[in-house]
């Protein structure tokens, strides 16, 4: 299980090229043919770590990369190395023997840091089990998602770190095995992997986010439910204001009643045109959650609705002629919305897994968001949309919801999250109005945070006063996770250094 | 009469000239079903003399691809197309681009 190094130093693009690493020495973990999962790792964490003196020696930070998928700068950082972990992508199915006693083991899987959430999920589905949420594409790696806290809109849920049983990670002092207090894995298996237990529930709560700025995370115990069908049903519908009353206060029976079926949804989404939201139509979405049986009809992802996440249709012509922006945005969404299945199509299902899209590469992206108290909603929502469209800013916005995810610097803190996104054709002027949103928030007093992986402008005061008690705990469990101040430099770039997680 | 038809007809080519010049740059891409994609990488190849000779930058190699490759795409920047509209068509370089499987291993034991 070598790590190679890819070609000479140059630069390196983010997946939706939106970010530029220049100078940068590429390297890529490999999986092994090892017998065992836990031999596998204890390979790895051996290779990582001498890579990492390696680093060290040459005096040169360091970065480990999933699918590099974000496309904000986070896992952005020039003249340093690079560590690719796609092909670090084995699963492996954990016996009873591998864990403690009282913990369920087919619950459980163990996952090389670079399998994609696709396969993370195809693996699960072939053991009869399925992920609860992640975000709305599937191409990022399991840890990278995790990394990032990426989220979707399973309103009973948190985010897709919420998975996560127990994580290696490697540094260069050695491999440490994070768990919970309470333990998960046995000692004989994690002594297995070349780790160090560490079972502390504060150090773990922070290792669920690393941020990139913990060490490189090797692997991962991912927890599970019985696999189960979603039945999609998407509409382009006129919302009453009225509605937003009913989401912000949970009532999503009542919202899927007015606009799709009249049961409790799963999953809610709502994309708006903010010139003028609630006059022009816009694009709904539900899941609603069915028991797993073998014979449903297939579908495609596209006949599912996946690749739901984006807009980035038009974008010249929406900064070109700000005029016609409204009527280009309502343009674009019928386009770009993949019709149905609405409430009177013939009904389609499929697994959790198949809903979901490894969509190819957004070029030009613009990507932001806000997460507020849901209970906010109904107050800022239309204020929102408002200085949004009067900056010029040209892009749907997104309305999803969910649960207080786990993680220290988990962005949905709330007890119950309203995530407010931007995404579409990158301009200069979007993103000056995304900032008059931000400064609105901020003069109304709404509480809110934003999105690791996205385009955010956080800088570290904010995230400290964002997080609170929660960034000192996080800064405490990577100082006793990472104690040589050397050690933790390794690890630093000039946009994490920004964010006050690497200094 | 015949003067206006000449404009009119130069306004036709013009009009055809500029929508080969956009659709030009189109990005035609296709994926495999279930992809699992490593990093993009590029190629510029050049058709010349019309297309009766094609001369790559690089030649076709990329170092990961023992799992095959997950997608391609096919497109011309504007660079590319204003350099195939000022030699008249006899240059036409196209970017090439694609990306390596990353491989589905089975499911093995922790």
């Amino acid at each position: 299980m070598p790590i190679v190094q890819l070609g000479r130093e140059g630069r390196w693009t983010n997946y939706h090229g939106t970010g530029t690493c220049e100078a940068a020495t590429r390297f890529a973990l490999r999986s092994g043919d090892a017998e065992r999962g836990r031999d596998e790792l204890a390979a790895a964490a051996r290779e990582v770590r001498e890579w990492l003196a390696a680093a060290q020696a040459a005096g040169r930070h360091v970065r480990p990369l999933g699918a590099g998928w974000s496309p904000s700068n986070i896992n952005i950082a020039s003249h340093c190395w690079l560590l690719h972990t796609r092909r670090f992508n084995r699963c492996f199915r954990i016996a009873g023997d591998d864990v403690r006693p009282g913990v369920d083991a087919a619950s459980l899987m163990l996952v090389e840091a670079g399998a994609l959430v696709d396969e993370v999920s195809d693996k699960l589905e072939a053991q009869g089990r399925s992920l609860w949420t992640s975000g709305a594409g599937n191409g990022q790696t399991f840890a990278g998602a995790a990394a990032t806290g990426t989220h979707g809109s399973m309103v009973a849920h948190g985010g897709i770190q919420d998975h996560i049983r127990a994580i290696q990670i490697v540094t260069p002092a050695g491999a440490q095995w994070v768990e919970p207090t309470a333990g998960v894995m046995s000692d004989d298996f994690i002594a297995a992997t070349g780790s160090q237990v560490v079972r502390d529930d504060a150090l773990f709560a922070a290792a669920q986010l690393p941020v990139g700025a913990l060490g490189v995370v090797t692997a991962l115990v991912v927890s599970s439910v019985p696999r189960f069908l979603v039945r999609p049903i998407q509409n382009l519908r006129r919302v009453d204001r009225r509605a937003l009353n009913w989401l912000s206060a949970g009532d999503f029976r009542r919202f899927s009643a007015a606009y799709a079926l009249d049961r409790d949804p799963d999953f809610v989404q709502m994309i708006v045109n903010p010139y003028k939201p609630f006059k022009r139509p816009a694009m709904l979405r539900f899941l609603y959650r069915e028991p797993w049986r073998d014979d449903y009809p297939r579908a495609t992802p596209g006949e599912l609705g996946a690749g739901y996440d984006a807009l980035s249709l038009l974008g010249r012509l929406l900064d070109d002629y700000p005029w016609a922006r409204g009527w280009l945005l309502q343009f674009s969404m019928k386009l770009g919305y993949a019709a149905g299945p609405d409430i009177q199509d013939p009904p389609v299902y499929g697994s959790w897994g198949e809903g979901l899209d490894t969509h190819r590469p957004l070029a030009d992206l613009f990507n932001a968001s806000v997460t507020i108290d849901r209970a906010d909603l109904a107050y800022v929502f239309e204020q929102i949309c408002g200085v949004y469209a009067r900056h010029g800013g040209s892009t749907v916005v997104t309305l999803r919801f969910m649960e207080r995810a786990q993680g220290l610097l988990a962005p949905a803190r709330f007890a119950h999250n309203a995530v407010i996104d931007f995404d579409g054709p990158r301009s200069q002027r979007t993103a000056d109005a995304y900032a008059r949103v931000v400064e609105r928030l901020d003069a109304e007093g709404i509480a809110f945070t934003r999105h690791w992986a996205k385009s955010c402008n956080l800088d570290a005061a904010r995230v400290e006063s964002d997080y609170g008690e929660d960034f000192r705990r996080w800064c405490a469990a990577r100082d006793r996770l990472i104690p040589d101040p050397a050690h933790r430099r390794l690890f630093a770039s000039d946009v994490l250094d920004g964010l006050g997680l690497t200094c | 009469m015949m003067l206006w038809m000449g404009w009119g007809l130069c306004a036709l080519l013009l009009f055809a000239l500029y929508g080969q010049y956009l659709t030009g740059q189109a990005d035609i891409f296709v994926s495999i079903a279930n992809p699992r994609p490593l990093d993009e990488e590029r190629m510029v190849v050049t058709l010349k003399g019309w297309g009766f000779a094609s001369a790559a930058q690089l030649p076709f190699v990329t170092p990961e691809a023992d799992h095959g490759l997950c997608d391609l795409r096919v497109f011309a920047t504007r660079r590319q197309m204003l350099v195939a509209i000022a030699t008249l068509g006899y240059l036409r370089p196209v970017t090439v681009a694609w990306r390596a499987h990353a491989g589905v291993q089975p499911l093995g034991v922790a």
